[in-house]
């Protein structure tokens, strides 16, 4: 019969605990991704039809914001009846960041280009946080988005919503494609 | 005291076996890039490793396609999950007795 020491029995119990945190990262990184790619999508269309519908601004953002919520809603239930685990408390953060957002641009009285800045800075913000918990990739979205949204707005001026639609968006549907992947 | 499986204590297929059974039941599928992402395993290593649990049983392996590409899905079997059970026991047995003495 095979001989294993105490010291081999611990690595390998080692070994099996990091396979497990392995594929619960993976996890929450598919979980993630059709919903990242989707909000994405809305987010780039949203810029774009800010770039030539300026004064609908108010309105596309609702209906971005909207959809956006009904895509995560339905998504969260598909994986729910594929009996995939889904997190609810994800639809109850997006609703507290639009509620937080919507006091903090009330009260600093943002211009629209201020506004532009604002809303991706608090979002990207929200998954910098979260992938300290959930994985890294996360994380390093919302600092690399945040950043270079950042850049956009102080060196950017005519196409600055084109650029917020690749920058944003891009990086959204790229990370959320990487992560399906993980 | 449970015994210990060969088959399962190779450090690779232990991942891999890890990996099954934590997913098992949950709803999570695992294709070879996805196995081969958790396992951090080589291709050629993984699908050494897979054939051979897949000869004892422990696994059912379905290959197919999506799309033009071809498809592994892999699937603990009942038998792979009793043995990989046993063997973490066995595993946590070896570190009690250490313990107690």
């Amino acid at each position: 019969m095979m001989q294993i020491d105490p010291k081999s029995a611990e690595a390998s119990l080692a070994e099996i605990d990091a396979v497990i945190a392995r594929l619960k990262q993976s996890t929450y990184y598919r979980g993630a991704s059709t919903i990242i790619v989707a909000w994405g999508v809305l987010v780039a269309v949203g810029y774009l039809l800010n770039q030539w519908i300026p004064r609908q601004a108010g309105f596309v953002w609702l209906a971005v914001n909207a959809l956006g919520l009904l895509a995560t809603i339905v998504i969260g239930s598909r994986q729910q009846r594929a009996n995939r685990k889904f997190d609810w408390r994800i639809v109850i953060a997006i609703l507290l960041a639009f509620g937080f957002g919507l006091i903090c641009s009330s009260l600093g009285h943002f211009g629209a280009r201020e506004l532009n800045i604002f809303w991706p800075a608090l979002f990207m913000f929200g998954y910098a946080l979260a992938g300290l918990w959930l994985g890294l990739a996360f994380t390093a979205l919302g600092v690399g988005v945040a950043l270079l949204a950042f850049v956009g707005y102080l060196f950017v001026d005519t196409w600055f919503d084109i650029y917020l639609a690749v920058v944003n968006g891009g990086g959204l549907i790229l990370a959320g494609l990487w992560m399906r992947r993980a | 005291m449970s015994k210990p499986d060969d088959v399962i204590h190779q450090p690779m297929r232990l991942r891999i076996m890890a990996a099954l059974a934590a997913g098992a039941g949950k709803g999570q599928e695992f294709d070879f890039s996805r196995l081969k992402s958790i396992t951090q395993a080589s291709d050629g290593n993984l699908g050494a490793h897979i054939e051979t649990l897949e000869r004892a049983g422990y696994i059912g392996v379905e290959r197919g396609y999506q799309g033009r590409r071809p498809r592994m899905v892999v699937r603990p079997t009942p038998q792979g999950l009793r043995a990989y059970k046993d063997h973490v026991a066995f595993l946590r047995s070896v570190i009690d007795s250490e313990a107690e003495r």
